[in-house]
């Protein structure tokens, strides 16, 4: 037998505390019809002594749920992913002289151009060619989403003392690393199930780049608990307090950063995707809906990365607190944050052309593998002996 | 033979050209240098001499085929009007807009206008005929502001000014180069009256000459107005269109 009761009180006592809804309650309740409505449905008590309104409400103001739905879970990301490639154009237009998306809505400038391009996507045809092996290759697009999205389970966007987390527990950055580990696995089992000349070029420098990142990305990591004495999301966010992570360790900043480029396939490292010469890579064969999948997968990629590099080098949610938001408003620098980093990640590709396979190698296995490894002497020095 | 090395760039080096150009790219996001004309809704102004769609004015022309001799494309064709006169017709599918044929006509019937997005639906319709080029073609203008590109001293700037860019260029007719037809060997004259039959200013008559009982041609100097005509089409080729005194 479940204990309902015992559940509600559990939702009801751990909510996010937002001052700001209650100015809204009390003004809805003075205007004269809507304040009526809201006192007749608060008035349905079927049972457990708690209005039915109160309990649906109070479901989405669970911290948990709260932290997972709507900051800094799927509502940011959905979000994000309409707003950032629109961004992306803009700024990376400016860049080079040009004006970027325009022709869609002109006085917004453009902005619902993505709205479009989903609505195009859901419209096409999803074409499976006959030497596609047709299973794994519907699968895998869907299957990809696992990877992307488990890791907001363990993201912390609150303050020292203030968690915002789904899922507290001391393993959350390995369970992190693992789950990002496994992405380029899928990207392989993409680029192999669609049997074509361009997908396996790309699936093979996807693995290449693989290897190039991943041991540099792990140490990172490693680093930065090995400072913080924990492997806690709560914790790292915590450790923050006085210094945040960039300052005590910008050299693991510089390489989460560059690791994090390199894992999204984005300009300076866009080697696996390379659209000059493989288009889309291992996407090639991709069309409709599961190309828009694909298309957004690389974006929600990047705002796992990106929140995990908010909440390691830049101190979570941390900021100063907007009066009558509460805990929305460490929520709210979380974003900022994360935005400004996935700013400066995309427009890289106005700034820089792509390396060639081999020098992106040797990046990888030369520059930042010897940063990684004095980033994680220096965080030794700084955490365990001093 | 010299080998061309690698220049050797050291880490400082390298840095330093990293954050040139992320610099530079702040900057443009910033305060971006655009030089993108929003055509249709605007329309770069074009100078008066830019060479366009042409338009043809049949009251000046006089027939003379010198646009259809010029042109280096062969896209200018004369095709014979119900009058018995020739006109010219234009190719816009060979046509390289030298306007060769404009700067070359001599009574001032063709004419050039900024008109440069012309659409044809298929291969046929790009000869356009003598009775379409009368009037400039139809244009739906949705532009409300027209550009200039100004030049500064190092960077090219955009000034928007609001109103429609006139599309067709009044241009004064030219006066020409005042030419005047001549015999060069009146001995080979054969007399075969071609050019008086083809003379529109009645400047070539016959003179007969007792003595030899021949017929020669005699051409009116004040009368010619150095179309050209009778240098073309005589028999012999030995009239030439000389500068007028």
């Amino acid at each position: 037998m479940i204990d309902v009761s015992g559940l509600v009180s559990t939702i009801l006592n751990n909510q996010v505390n937002i001052p700001l809804l209650y100015v809204i309650y009390e003004f809805l309740l003075k205007i004269p019809v809507i304040g009526s409505i809201v006192t007749f449905l608060l008035s349905i008590i079927p049972l457990f002594d708690v209005p039915i309104i109160r309990l649906l409400i109070g479901f989405l103001l669970w911290k948990p749920m709260w932290v997972l739905l709507i900051i800094p879970g799927f509502a940011t990301l959905g979000t994000m992913l309409l707003i950032l490639p629109w961004l992306e154009r803009k700024l990376v237009g400016r860049m080079q002289w040009r004006v970027g998306p325009r022709e869609i809505a002109p006085r917004t400038r453009g902005s619902i151009q993505l709205l479009a391009d989903s609505l195009r996507f859901l419209c096409q045809e999803v074409i499976i060619h006959k030497d596609a092996h047709r299973l794994y290759f519907l699968q895998f697009p869907f299957l990809y989403f696992l990877p992307v999205l488990l890791p907001l389970l363990f993201i912390n966007a609150g303050a020292v003392g203030r968690p915002l987390v789904p899922i507290e527990t001391p393993y959350a950055l390995q369970i992190m690393v693992g789950l990002i580990s496994l992405m380029p696995v899928f990207i392989m089992g993409v680029g192999w199930s669609s049997n074509n000349r361009f997908a396996f070029i790309g699936t093979v420098r996807e693995a290449f780049m693989y290897f190039a990142y991943e041991i540099p990305f792990i140490i990172v990591i490693l680093a930065m608990i090995v400072l913080f004495k924990t492997s806690n999301t709560v914790g790292v966010v915590n450790a923050q307090g006085t210094y945040w992570g960039i300052v005590l360790n910008p050299l693991a900043a510089l390489v989460f950063f560059i690791a994090a480029v390199m894992a999204t396939a984005r300009l300076p490292f866009e080697i696996p995707e390379a659209d000059q010469e493989l288009s889309f890579g291992p996407f090639i064969e991709y069309s409709g809906i599961a190309f828009g999948l694909a298309y957004v997968m690389a974006y929600e990629k990047m705002y796992v990365l990106s929140a995990i590099m908010t909440m390691l080098f830049l101190g979570g949610g941390s900021g100063p607190v907007i009066p009558y938001l509460g805990d929305l408003s460490y929520g709210i620098w979380f974003v900022i944050k994360t935005l400004i980093i996935l700013l400066v990640m995309v427009n890289l590709r106005g700034v820089y052309p792509r390396y060639r396979l081999d020098q992106a190698l040797n990046v990888g296995w030369g520059a930042i593998l010897i940063f990684a490894i004095v980033a994680l002497l220096w965080s030794v020095v700084l955490g365990v002996v001093l | 033979m010299k080998k061309v090395a690698t220049p050797d760039y050291t880490v400082a080096d390298k840095l330093k050209t990293h954050v040139a150009a992320l610099s530079t790219a702040a900057k443009e996001v910033v305060l971006p240098l655009n030089i993108t004309t929003h055509y249709p809704r605007e329309r770069k102004r074009q100078p008066e001499c830019f060479r366009g769609f042409m338009l043809f004015d049949p009251e000046r022309c006089i027939s003379c085929f010198q646009c259809s001799f010029v042109c280096p494309a062969n896209a200018v064709w004369m095709k014979e009007a119900p009058s018995g006169r020739y006109y010219p017709t234009v190719d816009h599918g060979k046509c390289i807009y030298c306007h060769f044929c404009v700067d070359t006509c001599l009574g001032g019937a063709l004419k050039t206008t900024k008109i440069h997005d012309i659409a044809f639906r298929t291969m046929d319709e790009m000869v356009v005929m003598t009775e379409d080029m009368v009037e400039p073609p139809e244009i739906i203008r949705e532009d409300v502001v027209y550009v200039d590109y100004v030049i500064d001293r190092e960077d090219l700037s955009l000034k928007r000014t609001k109103g429609k860019d006139e599309l067709i260029v009044e241009i004064a007719p030219s006066e020409g180069v005042p030419m005047v037809s001549q015999c060069i060997d009146r001995e080979s004259c054969i007399a075969c009256k071609v050019c008086t039959k083809v003379c529109e200013s009645g400047a070539v008559s016959s003179v007969k000459d007792e003595e030899k009982l021949i017929v020669k041609m005699e051409i009116d100097a004040e009368k010619c107005t150095g179309c050209g005509l009778c240098v073309k089409e005589c028999s012999m080729q030995i009239l030439r269109l000389v500068r007028r005194e």
